[in-house]
Order: structure tokens, then sequence, then C-alpha cells
């Protein structure tokens, strides 16, 4: 009796804890999504449209040569900033410099994200008409040529195993001694991480702050609705380790506002001489 | 009792937590420690109203903010409120767990910011914010929850105070939600500022830390002076309206059209280039402007 009493209690406990604790996405015995598409922590497909609202006059307009401040370059990323020439850029069919993965997000413009298949995020910007390619489940080839927009592989991030722990430093176990799994042990992926490799040289910023073909750009999105207006955003945190040109890893944000359409769409070349 | 009941007893009494008021929601993920700012923030130029959704009001009180204000004695030691101290320079931040002064449990988070040393504690055992005729402070009153991984805090009870270091102001009703995310050891802090007096839209920008276990946050003294300061007593400098003759530097060294640099809802999207070629811009008087001394 007190036997089955005792696994009565466990099994309560196990009950109440998932109710309590247990309202996202599924418990740790649910059968794994089959794809990133379905695993998806956030639906980012639609439209969407820049918001400037920090570092205006760097992206609303083309700043002046020189002008790098709160860019952490090191001496050969500001003696090539210096070389900045828009005229040559333009004519020797470079003008998609600041159009690469690095800067891309920071020209002003419109998105169109969606599903290209079940493992690749698909985003379009109106804004030089490029395309970046979000590939889940393992790395692009390793052997493609560099190109603006690089090599990009995705993950949807902050679903680690939760460290297990019962407060008092030793592992959560039921009465029998085996660890416990219930579902507010596990954390739920809620951001999209972009790893970005093979990019051609380009400009992070419109007057040629420059970054490198070694350059590594880690992207964090974050997606949410405003509590005041009701709107859903989209918000970027991109991290560009490239020692060639910085002496510290530079971090860059950026925010989008969704549409409800493709209303404002207005595909531009890239432009090297031009905000967007 | 029979160890049986007990146990049974207990599995209920430790599942109720969620239930009870003022219960702690315990952290999805660990944001405490030293973490050093990466300081890109703007609006350094007197009259750099740009991307801010200022209405005419907003507008207004910025246009007669004067410089010489930070000297006058009540000001010198003025903290800026907790979400503009976040971003300005330099804004090293610690977070550590707020625990109960009689319990000893924990209740929420703190963050401590070396500039002016403003503390903010975030609430997150479910208490209410505390009536609208409440004192506001600096770093006003905060209330958590987490969604998912994010620490999303909501901040009431402000004390009227600036958005920018360039005096455009935030009034007394304005609240902010802020979104807290860690990347690994990266910290991005999104704030969200509603304030329905001077802004026509929520402001929205964005802030990022780097873990840093070795920082040392120094403190912050800082006294009035007993002599007085450089501005005369009884003296508040601004300007009336119409008399701002420095609002023009800002989008003159800049190249920027003057209409353009007072913000503004339309100023912050991709159409507003287009219509920013049609305006006047007037000739500048340097391109060297950002070489400046800060």
């Amino acid at each position: 009796m007190g036997r089955r009493v005792g696994l009565f209690a466990a099994a309560v406990t196990l009950a109440l804890s998932a109710s309590v604790d247990g309202q996202g996405r599924g418990g740790a015995q649910d059968a794994p999504p089959a794809t990133p598409r379905a695993a998806a922590a956030f639906d980012m497909t639609g439209y969407w449209v820049s918001e400037v609202t920090e570092k205006w006059r760097y992206r609303m307009l083309v700043p002046d040569k020189g002008d790098y401040q709160m860019v952490p370059l090191n001496p050969e990323g500001r003696r090539v900033a210096e070389m900045w020439d828009p005229a040559r850029d333009q004519a020797t069919g470079e003008a998609c410099r600041s159009y690469g993965a690095v800067g891309l997000l920071q020209v002003p413009g419109r998105l169109h994200i969606t599903w290209q298949d079940d493992n690749t995020l698909r985003l379009d910007t109106d804004s030089g008409k490029q395309t970046r390619l979000f590939h889940f489940g393992g790395s692009p080839p390793a052997n493609a040529e560099p190109s603006w927009q690089g090599s990009s592989a995705a993950i949807w991030g902050g679903g680690e195993p939760r460290d297990r722990r019962d407060g008092f430093g030793g592992p959560a176990q039921d009465p029998k001694g085996n660890l416990v799994v219930i579902p507010a042990q596990r954390k739920e992926a809620d951001y999209l991480k972009v790893t970005t490799t093979r990019m051609r040289p380009g400009y992070s910023q419109k007057n040629g702050i420059p970054y490198s073909a070694n350059a590594l750009l880690e992207e964090y999105f974050d997606l949410f609705t405003d509590p005041y207006t009701k709107n859903t955003w989209l918000v970027l945190t991109q991290v560009v380790t490239d020692p060639q040109y910085l002496i510290e890893p530079l971090v860059m944000h950026a925010h989008f506002k969704k549409l409800p359409d493709a209303s404002g769409w207005d595909p531009t070349e890239c432009r090297a001489d031009e905000p967007r | 009792m029979r160890p049986a009941i007990l146990l049974l007893v207990l599995s209920v009494l430790a599942a109720a937590p969620a239930n009870a008021q003022f219960a702690f929601a315990p952290p999805a993920v660990d944001l405490t420690g030293e973490w050093g700012p990466r300081v890109y923030n703007t609006h350094m130029d007197i009259g750099d109203y740009t991307g801010m959704p200022l209405n005419e009001e907003g507008r207004l009180r910025a246009q007669s903010w004067h410089p010489d204000q930070l000297d006058l004695p009540e000001n010198l030691c003025r903290p800026h409120p907790i979400d503009h101290g976040l971003r300005v320079s330099v804004s090293q931040l610690r977070i550590t767990n707020e625990l109960d002064a009689d319990t000893r449990q924990p209740v929420g988070l703190r963050l401590h910011v070396w500039w002016q040393e403003p503390e903010q504690v975030i609430y997150m055992d479910g208490r209410p914010h505390p009536s609208p005729n409440a004192p506001h402070k600096w770093s006003g009153f905060s209330t958590g929850r987490w969604e998912r991984n994010t620490l999303v805090y909501r901040t009431t009870h402000l004390k009227e105070a600036y958005l920018s270091r360039t005096g455009v102001p935030k009034s007394p009703k304005a609240e902010v939600t802020t979104r807290v995310h860690r990347y690994g050891n990266l910290l991005t802090m999104t704030f969200i500022i509603h304030d329905p007096l001077y802004l026509t839209q929520p402001y929205i920008r964005e802030s990022s830390w780097i873990l840093d276990p070795n920082q040392v946050i120094p403190p912050f003294p800082c006294e009035i002076t007993p002599e007085g300061t450089i501005v005369p007593a009884f003296k508040v400098p601004s300007f009336l309206p119409g008399q701002n003759d420095v609002l023009q530097d800002f989008p003159t060294e800049y190249g920027i059209p003057f209409e353009a640099a007072l913000g503004g809802a339309e100023t912050l999207y991709p159409e507003y280039i287009k219509k920013m070629k049609t305006m006047k811009v007037a000739p500048r008087t340097t391109t060297t402007h950002y070489r400046r001394t800060q």
C-alpha cells in the first residue's frame, strides 16, 4: 500500500509540475519535429520594413568618407576605409559591396522572407535585389565560391538542455533515483542564429567600412509583438568578427516591422553612392 | 504521519507556488554577471533628433533645451533614467539576483550601471505595480516575466528625463518595455519606449553587452559643489521658441535637410530617402565634423 501511495505521489508531482510549467511547445517526451520549418521558434515569413531609429545619418544617408565613429577598426581597417571611392566601385562592378551579408540588413528597405524548402529560409531584399539563404540541418557546401551573401548555416537557438539541479547541487531525481525529465527542464528555442562565412569582401557601412573575405558574421533574430501598438517586430543583433580590419567584434542592430502585404516593395539595383 | 503520505503532502506543496501570490518566476536563463558595454549610441549633437518619432510637443521641448542646463547645481549629479543610463557611455553593467531582505528568498534581478550608479530592481514575483500616484524615480518600478528564454520587463513610474544626451525629453507618463536576450556571452536589450506625451509611436532601440567576468565597476562619487557652478544663481538657461540659434548646426554640418533632422515617424522609413532628395539642404560648412573632440 505504502509503495503504491509513494508511486501515486510521484505521479502527482510530475503531473502538477507539468501543468504548472509545461505551457510551451511540448514536453521532452514529444516526438522531435520533422523539419526545421516545422520546428520554427517563430514565424518570420512575410514582408518587413526597416525602421531606422539609430545611426540614422549612417543609414538614411551616405556618410562621409572617413566617418567610422563607433566602429572598432584597426589601423589597416582605417587605411582601407580612407581609400573608399564609390565612383570606382560603381564603375568596376563592385557596387554591391555595401549590400553583402554584413551590410545588407543595415541598408533601409523591405524584406520578403519565405521558406524555400523545409530546410532553407530565404530572405529577399528590395534594396539591391539581394537574396540570402539560411540553411538548416548542416553546413552549406564547403567548396562554394565566395559571394556577396556568403554561405549561411542556421539553427533555432536557445533550446539547449537546461541544467537539472535540485536546488542543493544534485541532479533532480524521482523517489527511485531516476533523473526527472519534465517539460520545465527543457528550454525552448526562441531565436534564430545564422552563421555566415565565405563572403566576398564588402562594406559594413555605406561609406566603405571594410570587412574581409575571412570575416565571420553571426546573427541573432528575435521576434516579438510590442504591447503598445501590437505591431510585430523582428530584431536583429549582428556580430562581425574580422581580425583583418577590426580590433574586436563589431556589434550592430537593426529592427523591422511586419507588413500585411508587399505594398511599398521597391526593387533597386546596388548603388554605391546612394543610401539604398 | 506515514512517509508515503508525507511525501504526497510535500509533493503537492512543491507544486503549489505557481499559484501563490508573489510566486517567484525561476530564471529560464542565467543573466547574472558582469557585462561590458558595446556603446554605439548616436544623438550626440544638439539638434539631432533623427530617428525619433517625436510629436510637436516633444520637438518644442527638445528645442528649448540649452546645454548649460547640465551645469545647474541640481543637475550636476542627476542620473539618467535607467533605460537611457544603460545606453550611454560608459554603461558597465552588473546583474545580480535580488533577495527579499527578510526571507532571503529570490524576488527578481537587480541591475547596476556605473555612470551615476543607477540601480534597477526587476521584480519577478508577481507583485503589482504601485498606484499611478506613487512617487516616480530615476529607475522607476519594474516587473518582469520570462517569455521562453527572454526576460521581458515593464518599467513605470519613471521621472521626467531625457531620451538623448542633448535634451530630447521623455515625460513622466512614459513607460518602457525591455526585452533581455542572452545569446551565449552576448546580451542584447531591446527598449520599447512608449510616451503618450512626446512620441507618436513607440521608440525602439537596442544595446548589447559582452560577458566580462573580470570587469570591475568603480564607484561613481558625485558631489554638488558648494561654491556653485558657472551658471548664475536663479538662472535656468533655455531657448524660447524659435530662438535656438544652434539648431541648424547639426543638419548643416552633416548635409541633412533641416526638416529631416527634426525627427518624426515619417523619417524612420525607407520611403523618406526619396523625399529627402526633394528637400533643401544648406551648403555644408565642413565634411569632417565627425572628427571633433567629444
